[in-house]
């Protein structure tokens, strides 16, 4: 699925799902896609523009999956989540009712427009409500299964895409219900990366076992995700590494700490993130220049990684 | 009609108000201005319900938006036999269903709600579904006034306007007051058929509190030949029927104690004969 981007693998699948499946809705926040257009033309009766109020959109969105519909709220990330976050809260959290919310440009994907379409805080925001999913997805394959496994979810379910089109991680999608998949094999440590810093821990890994230094790389794409599994996949690691495209406070790298914690696993663990003092970005010229920024470029992981002791 | 409906909402009102005083706490003042409007929802024919199939496929849905209401809605469920009228008794207490605000966990109940701007865009959603799948029944929602300052509310009233959900009955409870004051002393509401109507609204105005007008508004709403959706707004008193408590901001989500308790019940019951 090259040269694809996550939103529109995303809706071609469900494309493809709801015209077997009445019950799948589309609810846009006036957001589009390419592949969206397709999905309004010949399913005019399945889909639904909210406008520019994503509070009414995810309302009505919770109203149909009262009803028995698979609703699926659409717009970009941070307004598809901190728009309406009490919304989520009081209708997903606490009445538990099932609605798909997808959110574009997941971080710095919508690099340019500055730090009110940046996203950088919704894992912390999102995780804590009990009923949620998180599925923070790295390609246009994963995005795909997520479209699908999306319908017949019995709760709640946020979506993060990210905006670019990246390279595919995946020949086959990867076990969703596990939540994490391994991308490549250690016994040295691992690099645990989530969406668009999964890629960038490839990389990095790479370059490093080019140097002797031999790490794994996870890619940690639900939250909840099976922790049991998780742990037993760390092996013995002397150390882990996680990377993320969000503020430290309270995101995939919290969760992993969370999770050797509960677990009684006293591993060494540095997270690479954005350091909450450094605030946000308005640094424009694309996102190597933003996350060079937070010292996050590939030489200052390089470094710091291999300066870790 | 109008004469057994004033009886049954002065029982439901005296259970509800006896319910409060019981456990210490509920919204009161919010209950009594509604008392009529759900007496007639509930009892007056316009709502078609089996409390013995709560999920029952056909029912009209009824959402309370203006979850702080409960206390009046548990009391009208628990009358029609939705759980043990005996239930209301563990209202707000230890091993009961019932939270102050309203509490899905409720039978008949079809949603949790205590923030305000909620329940009128899931009701939308529900209207909308309804219509998507050619059903006959009808949405209706009851919202405070207080919770017209909600922009979701708005955003929901353009929605529903647009897309003629005309199987959505919105009935706004207009009692004029909010926690601290009186919505057009702070920030003045009025008016409010204009901005419905602007909105793409059918709007009726009756007074909340006559059977007469809440009966005429609601007949024939299940053969209405608008495409709008029908709002009514229903003008009423916060606190109705208890003098020392009504159109009083102080007497917001509280319940009488001691003495005053058994001033309410007897203001109450003066009231139903005097009207």
């Amino acid at each position: 699925m090259n040269n694809v981007s996550q939103r529109d693998a995303f809706w071609t699948r469900l494309y493809e799902v709801a015209r077997q499946d009445r019950r799948v809705i589309a609810v846009a926040a006036d957001m589009g896609a390419p592949a969206l257009d397709q999905f309004r033309r010949d399913l005019p009766g399945q889909f639904v523009n909210a406008g520019i109020a994503e509070q009414n959109g995810l309302l009505v969105a919770a109203g149909l999956a009262l009803e028995g519909k698979h609703p699926f709220l659409y717009a970009i990330a941070p307004f598809a989540t901190f728009r309406v976050l009490e919304l989520i809260r009081v209708e997903n959290s606490i009445m538990d009712i099932p609605v798909t919310i997808v959110g574009v440009g997941a971080g710095f994907g919508y690099e340019d427009s500055g730090p009110t379409h940046h996203i950088l805080e919704d894992i912390a925001a999102l995780r804590a409500f009990p009923h949620v999913t998180i599925h923070s997805v790295s390609d246009s394959t994963m995005a795909a299964a997520v479209a699908e496994h999306s319908c017949g979810m019995k709760h709640a379910n946020y979506v993060r895409l990210d905006r670019a089109v990246l390279p595919e991680l995946y020949q086959a999608a990867p076990d969703l219900a596990k939540g994490f998949a391994v991308l490549r094999p250690s016994k040295a440590g691992w690099l645990i990366g989530t969406g668009y810093m999964t890629h960038k821990a490839l990389r990095l890994a790479n370059r490093l076992a080019g140097e002797g230094l031999d790490l794994g790389v996870m890619d940690l794409f639900a939250m909840p995700f099976d922790e049991k599994a998780f742990v037993a996949a760390l092996g013995k690691a002397p150390r882990l590494f996680t990377l993320e495209e969000h503020f430290l406070a309270g995101g995939m790298g919290s969760l992993v700490l969370e999770t050797l914690n509960r677990h009684g696993l006293a591993i060494p663990v540095k997270r690479f993130g954005l350091e909450m003092d450094k605030g946000y970005s308005y640094v424009y010229g694309g996102r190597d220049r933003i996350l060079a920024g937070y010292e996050l470029s590939e030489d200052d992981l390089a470094k710091a990684i291999r300066n870790w002791k | 009609m109008a004469a057994t409906l004033k009886a049954k909402a002065y029982e439901l009102k005296k259970t509800m108000l006896e319910t409060c005083i019981r456990a210490g706490t509920g919204h009161v003042t919010s209950s009594l201005s509604c008392a009529e409007i759900l007496t007639t929802l509930f009892h007056g024919g316009a709502l078609r319900f089996d409390p013995k199939r709560p999920a029952w496929e056909d029912r009209d849905r009824f959402i309370l938006s203006k979850g702080q209401a409960s206390p009046m809605l548990y009391t009208v469920l628990g009358d029609l036999g939705y759980f043990p009228k005996e239930d209301l008794q563990k209202f707000a207490q230890a091993g009961g269903p019932f939270g102050v605000h309203l509490q899905k966990s409720v039978p008949g109940a079809e949603i949790t709600c205590g923030s305000l701007g909620h329940g009128f865009g899931l009701a939308a959603g529900m209207a909308l579904a309804a219509r998507m799948d050619r059903r006959n029944h009808l949405v209706f929602t009851l919202l405070g006034d207080g919770e017209c300052y909600e922009g979701s509310i708005w955003e929901t009233a353009l929605f529903a306007g647009h897309h003629r959900l005309n199987n959505l009955v919105a009935i706004v409870d207009r009692n004029y007051q909010c926690v601290l004051d009186f919505t057009e002393n702070f920030l003045a509401l009025e008016p409010m058929e204009k901005k419905w109507e602007a909105f793409g609204w059918r709007v009726k105005r009756v007074d909340g509190h006559s059977f007469d007008d809440l009966l005429d508004a609601l007949k024939g709403v299940r053969s209405r030949r608008s495409v709008q959706p029908l709002v009514i707004l229903a003008d009423t008193v916060k606190g109705a029927g208890v003098g020392f408590m009504a159109c009083n901001p102080i007497w917001h989500g509280a319940a009488p104690r001691g003495d005053e308790a058994q001033q309410a019940l007897r203001e109450l019951e003066r009231s139903a004969r005097d009207e």
